[in-house]
């Protein structure tokens, strides 16, 4: 192929003129481009309403195709559930009297629990959810982890309030549009959480590794406390995230850590709950860059 | 398109579509908008495809848009993906006026040219991307970038191929 002669329009001085400007027109794009990047970085709180804004307008139809997808699967497993219905149902049952065996005793723990706190006089936060809503869609072009929820400002969600699902947590609202908010998953580089051991209450830090796990540090450094399968729960400290809400489960030791994988994955996440900051004062501390 | 003179279509009603000039900056924005489809990922290993569309276009024609287009359509694209705005802005302003400029070094071009000018700008892209969100908080291995551009420039030759039929289809080949 020839090589294209954009680059010399002829003798026109119109066509030369045009072609300059549009030359210094792209520099100051690149320079626009580079001080919207730089403002992003330090304040990136002055662009919440545009993100917002586009949220409000793409998140709906996000939510409408997974609908979509959500029927057209649904109808595959149901048929797939029909098929050996006697199996599972045998199965179900099984599970079920098992499960009511341990609710029972979970239920005899919460009254101990009740009681020992009175006797504590420890004052109980009521844990209030503002909004639940649908995980729609989520960041699959970037190598952060962000997801679409269908729940906005509208709702009450706020910046910098956390995100759970009845199996665990999920992270933190970044952005909230009028009626879809963007949140910052746990399994994100930049997310890192609070959390203790639930079998030795050691505490921990987690830290997203980007690609779907968490990474499990101890604050105290010696042996490596962890054992596969051990659950972490949110500590509370920092005052963002709610004390005893499930994280994740240790699947591999690595020298001084562990390799966790969270309880709540976002794909499969039926409903998420927007719930207030555990102490009012963190919003702020939530604020900060990401 | 030698074939097409055999077609039962006529050479007088055959021309360009109404909007022609707009179908290049559209199709760039509804591949931004492929990011709004309801993928719920653990792991972001989807190309950037507004970006590989900019490109493709721009490496079939120089006189598709002036290079002052890849702000306006970055700023589309920061915005339907949600990454940090600006990023894009800069980004594809930058290599629009990079392949201005390789236009008047290349002697010759052909399909391996084009996409190896591609790689090389996706490569630059990926690396940015990773650069900003390490300074955002979230480092990750460098080595994470290399199955990204790997990926991005096997999607490449799809894109040119897409590019090329919708050329055709607009200008009315």
């Amino acid at each position: 192929m020839a090589p294209s002669l954009g680059a010399r329009p002829g003798w026109s001085r119109r066509a030369q003129y045009s072609l300059f400007f549009s030359f210094l027109l792209a520099i100051v794009g690149l320079v626009i481009g580079l001080i919207m990047l730089t403002l992003s970085l330090v304040a990136p709180a002055s662009y919440s309403a545009v993100r917002g804004a586009a949220l409000d307008v793409t998140a709906p139809i996000t939510g409408a195709l997974g609908e979509v997808v959500t029927t057209v699967q649904g109808l595959g497993s149901g048929a797939g559930n029909y098929w050996d219905a006697a199996r599972q149902n045998g199965k179900l049952k099984a599970e079920r009297t098992k499960m009511l065996r341990r609710m029972i005793e979970a239920k005899a723990i919460a009254q101990e629990n009740r009681q020992l706190k009175a006797a504590l006089q420890l004052r109980e936060r009521s844990e209030r959810a503002v909004a639940s809503g649908r995980i729609v869609g989520s960041s699959f072009e970037s190598a952060r982890r962000f997801a679409v929820l269908s729940v906005g400002s509208s709702d009450g969600v706020r910046i910098g309030m956390p995100v759970r699902a009845p199996d665990g947590l999920i992270g933190r609202v970044v952005d909230a549009g009028r009626l879809a908010s963007r949140v910052l998953l746990i399994s994100d580089r930049s997310n890192i959480v609070p959390v203790r051991m639930l079998r030795t209450g050691m505490a921990v830090i987690s830290t997203g590794r980007g690609d779907g796990t968490v990474d499990l540090r101890p604050l105290e450094v010696g042996r490596n406390p962890f054992r596969r399968g051990d659950i972490v729960v949110t500590s509370g400290t920092g005052g963002l995230y709610p004390p005893l809400v499930p994280v994740a489960r240790v699947v591999r030791l690595d020298d001084d850590g562990a390799i966790a994988i969270p309880l709540a994955d976002p794909s499969d996440t039926s409903f998420a709950v927007v719930e207030a900051p555990y102490e009012e004062a963190a919003i702020e501390a939530a604020q900060e860059p990401r | 398109m030698v074939r097409a003179g055999l077609s039962t279509r006529g050479a007088i009603e055959r021309g360009p579509r109404p909007y022609a000039a707009a179908v290049p900056p559209a199709s760039v924005v509804a591949a931004s908008a492929l990011a709004i489809l309801p993928i719920v990922a653990p792991l972001g290993w989807f190309p950037d495809f507004g970006f590989i569309m900019l490109v493709a276009w721009r490496l079939l024609r120089s006189d598709v848009w002036p290079a002052w287009w890849g702000a306006p359509l970055g700023f589309a694209n920061d915005l339907l993906t949600g990454g940090p705005i600006g990023l894009s802005v800069a980004l594809w302003t930058a290599a629009m006026l990079a392949l201005d400029l390789s236009d008047r070094r290349t002697m010759w071009r052909d399909y391996w040219v084009e996409w190896a000018l591609a790689v090389v700008l996706i490569a630059v892209s990926e690396w940015a991307h990773w650069r900003i969100d390490a300074l955002m908080g979230a480092r990750m291995d460098p080595w994470s970038l290399v199955p990204r551009v790997i990926i991005a420039a096997l999607c490449f030759p799809f894109a040119a191929w897409l590019v090329a039929r919708l050329d055709r289809w607009r200008l009315g080949r």
